[in-house]
């Protein structure tokens, strides 16, 4: 008899097809959740071999939608970065994928839910503290965190033993010397081969983007209009796309024949290490670029400050870390969102050579840039020598500073 | 009874010129200053001109090496960046300058210094506020906010006849529609035609690099070594054989070389001025751009998570403020920059650039010293010292929190 019904989220590959295969022998009921964020895979084929191993059934949930409307637009909004440079791609997908595997695993009755997740990554954290929050009598099976389970399969090819002996079929293609994960907003390249800072990624490595030496001679250029500060509009070369979805696969699309999106670097873990990693993060790397500089056009000084400060660098902290499901990250999104009325318009861009640049913006709505009254040309209703006035105001405290330095002998003007 | 002397900012443009001229009608005696921050300018002609229109004396102070070492090497420490996309190519060079030029007025005994700013612009207050922290009894004569000064000439053509009548040689060049700054680590553009943010620049605008089309079809590799976060060997190619740059000067412009022939540095952007208004502006910052991004990627290798998030958000960010709004004299920016070594203590190691068609990237980078990145305690592959049951305590502790929050969902019937 059955210990009970785990939910296991499955990808088809070598792991979570063992892991399928163990929780079988442990005696539980497994139901195969896989998620479709977009990345480019065969799910029927999955499907099939989760079914032939055992399971009792595969559920493929589409979550492309919500996952580029909920999570990757909120992300636009705020410009949200990890560490100056990673654009948080796997992250983003993690809270979709969570949510929808505890949906499955309720519907199905399941007292856990299971994934395949290393013990010193992310993801294992990021998924079980959405589950948590989701739904906080779940149980988690996490085999890569169990000695029994890891000293029984130390390596790669303990695993290909113990699927050949289950008669679990393995791919005949090389594995790759790295890891990736995939999604409609990037591809992620770790481990192996990549473990040494000092190796360049090779060419062949990079799944989505065309090598940048190797992109078109003739830049593409496009325009994608705002409405608070999320992309509403798409005009390039292949049409106008105004729906999300069919918006994002073209930023992708238009990206990736140019090279655009490419980061090599070494990050730090919620649990501490420090990893190295590759990301191409195509269309969003394009979308988040041009938000910015229609943000230098529409928003205020000091809300763009405060929200650069104390909105983007905790919200995109929260992403990486997984804390998604919580009341913090609430908080910030109803920041973005009030940060973003006035972040309406377009932006001209260029695609060229692994290279985005802006080369013209405007709005048809927000007046905070105005021509004439920044013009050094013109006078306008400014009256310069209020200025005096401005520097004089900021120059008490200032003049203070410079005349106690005198009276301790520490001239600034000899010395920094 | 002797005439007051002052001590004016002089470019050997038109400006400058007209208002050397006027500074004389009105009664004074003027000491002319030209700061060497590696603009390419012809200075000897500068002085020439300066002495026959009539200035005491032209004082040309080589700051190159200072502007380097004391404010572009501790930005670059910093990730100093404005708005997420500026470089403080100016804002760098006014405190060297307005400390040059407060020494040469305390020399010649100027009762007062003089520049020609324009009224709405950020270097009037830059250059002002350093002045009055210099020197708090200093005088100021600032033409362009003086109604008796901005009335008598309300364009160009009123300085031309002004120049011509005085005699003031003018340049036949054709004046260009828009306005240029330049020193070691950029060029700016701004005004005239740019002030459409929708006008895209035209090719011929961009004088430090070549455009990104033009640039060579084979990527350029040069390695960057830092110790303590600051840039102290180059190495590269040229000609076919290897060479170094060490020295901070020279290092600089080797690192501007590489990156003009490939066309890197370029931005386009709309920002917030100090004053309020919003402004349209061009840049393009070489060697800086390459370098402050081979200095992030190194964090990421070497640099505790903690330390470098801290940094980020309050340090990184008020420092460029304080930077853009020429509040560089001042005890916030001499605390701020007391913060930034303790930071790069670690920071300690080589990264390998490429620049390629207007895009810097990283392809590798290592430490001989710094171990906070540890090849097979990161890695997928190996278990080492780290025990992967500690992670299910860890993701349990966090969990604590957001059950209750789960909880606290679920019971006001608010499902995630």
């Amino acid at each position: 008899m059955a210990k009970g019904k785990v939910c296991l989220a499955y990808s088809g590959g070598l792991d979570t097809s063992c892991i399928l295969q163990y929780l079988l022998d442990e005696g539980y009921e497994v139901i195969a959740f896989m998620a479709d964020v977009g990345q480019e895979e065969d799910f029927e084929a999955a499907k099939e071999k989760a079914l032939k191993i055992g399971a009792s059934q595969c559920y493929i949930e589409d979550l492309r939608q919500e996952f580029i409307e909920e999570l990757c637009y909120p992300a636009i909004a705020c410009n949200a970065i990890y560490e100056s440079v990673y654009l948080l791609g796997t992250s983003l997908a993690r809270p979709v994928i969570a949510r929808a595997q505890i949906a499955v695993a309720q519907k199905e009755g399941c007292f856990a839910v299971s994934h395949g997740c290393t013990g010193k990554g992310n993801d294992q954290v990021r998924f079980e503290l959405a589950f948590y929050a989701l739904q906080p009598s779940i149980k988690v099976i996490a085999p890569w965190r169990d000695p029994v389970f890891y000293n029984r399969f130390k390596g790669r090819n303990d695993l290909l033993d113990y699927a050949s002996e289950k008669k679990i079929p393995v791919t005949s293609t090389k594995s790759k010397p790295w890891s990736m994960d995939e999604n409609l907003a990037h591809c992620s390249y770790e481990a192996g081969i990549l473990e040494d800072p000092n190796t360049t990624a090779p060419e062949d490595m990079w799944k989505l983007t065309v090598d940048p030496t190797k992109a078109p001679n003739e830049p593409e250029d496009f325009t994608i209009h705002f409405e608070k500060g999320l992309p509403v509009k798409l005009e390039c070369k292949d049409g106008d796309k105004t729906e999300p979805l069919d918006l994002f696969l073209t930023a992708n699309t238009i990206a990736r024949r140019h090279g655009v999106g490419r980061v090599d670097i070494v990050e730090n873990r919620f649990i501490g290490l420090k990893s190295r990693g590759c990301y191409e993060t195509p269309g969003l790397s394009m979308l988040r670029s041009a938000h910015i500089d229609l943000e230098g056009l529409t928003m205020d000084r000091e809300i763009r400050a405060l929200r650069d400060q104390f909105v983007t660098f905790a919200y995109a902290k929260i992403l990486y870390n997984g804390l998604y499901f919580s009341p913090e990250r609430e908080f910030l999104e109803t920041s973005i969102t009030a940060s973003q009325k006035s972040v309406n318009g377009a932006v001209r861009c260029r695609a060229y050579k692994g290279m985005f640049s802006v080369i013209g913006r405007w709005s048809d709505t927000e007046k905070l840039y105005d021509e004439s009254e920044s013009s050094m040309d013109e006078i306008g209703d400014f009256a310069p020598s209020d200025t005096t006035g401005f520097i004089s105001v900021n120059a008490i405290r200032l003049k203070k500073y410079g005349k106690a330095k005198e009276e301790k002998g520490e001239s600034l003007v000899t010395k920094h | 009874m002797a005439k007051q002397k002052v001590c004016l900012a002089y470019s050997g443009g038109l400006d400058t010129s007209c208002i050397l001229v006027w500074l004389i009608e009105k009664g004074y005696d003027v000491v002319c200053y030209m700061a060497d921050v590696g603009q390419e300018e012809d200075f000897d002609a500068a002085v020439q001109k300066a002495k026959k229109i009539g200035a005491l004396d032209c004082i040309v102070a080589d700051l190159k090496r200072e502007f380097v070492e004391k404010l572009c090497f501790p930005a670059i420490q910093a990730n100093a960046i404005y708005e997420n996309v500026y470089l403080l190519g100016t804002s760098l060079a006014r405190p060297v300058i307005a400390q040059g030029q407060i020494a040469v007025a305390q020399k010649e005994g100027c009762f007062a210094v003089s520049h020609g700013c324009t009224g709405k612009g950020n270097d009037q207050v830059r250059f002002e506020l350093a002045f009055y922290a210099l020197q708090p009894d200093i005088k100021v004569i600032a033409p362009w906010r003086d109604p008796e000064f901005y009335n008598r000439f309300p364009g160009r053509d009123a300085l031309l006849d002004y120049a011509a009548k005085s005699g003031v040689p003018v340049s036949q060049s054709k004046a260009k529609p828009w306005s240029m700054d330049e020193n070691l680590a950029h060029c700016s553009y701004e005004a005239g035609i740019l002030e459409d943010p929708n006008t895209e620049p035209p090719k011929d605008m961009w004088k430090l690099t070549v455009d990104p089309m033009d640039a060579p079809n084979e990527p350029e590799e040069f390695t960057l070594h830092f110790l303590k976060g600051l840039p102290v060997k180059l190495e590269y190619s040229a000609k076919g054989s290897k060479k170094t740059a060490t020295d901070p000067v020279d290092l600089f412009l080797t690192a501007n070389a590489i990156a003009r022939r490939h066309g890197v540095g370029r931005i386009d952007i709309v920002e917030n001025r100090f004053i309020g208004l919003k402004s349209r502006g061009c840049y393009e910052t070489p060697g800086l751009t390459c370098l402050r991004a081979a200095h992030v990627d190194l964090e990421g290798l070497t640099m505790d998570r903690e330390v470098r998030a801290l940094r980020d958000a309050f340090l990184t960010v008020p420092y460029a403020k304080i930077l853009y709004n020429g509040l560089y004299f001042s005890p916030e920016a001499r605390f701020l920059l007391d913060c930034i070594p303790p930071s790069q203590v670690s920071v300690n190691g080589a990264v390998r650039c490429r620049v390629y068609k207007g895009a810097f990237s990283v392809i590798g980078r290592w430490s001989d010293t710094e171990k906070l990145y540890d090849m097979s305690e990161s890695s997928m592959d190996e278990i080492g010292n780290f025990s992967p049951a500690d992670t299910t305590g860890f993701i349990s502790v966090q969990a604590i929190r957001l059950k209750k929050f789960g909880k606290g969902m679920l019971e006001k019937g608010e499902s995630m």
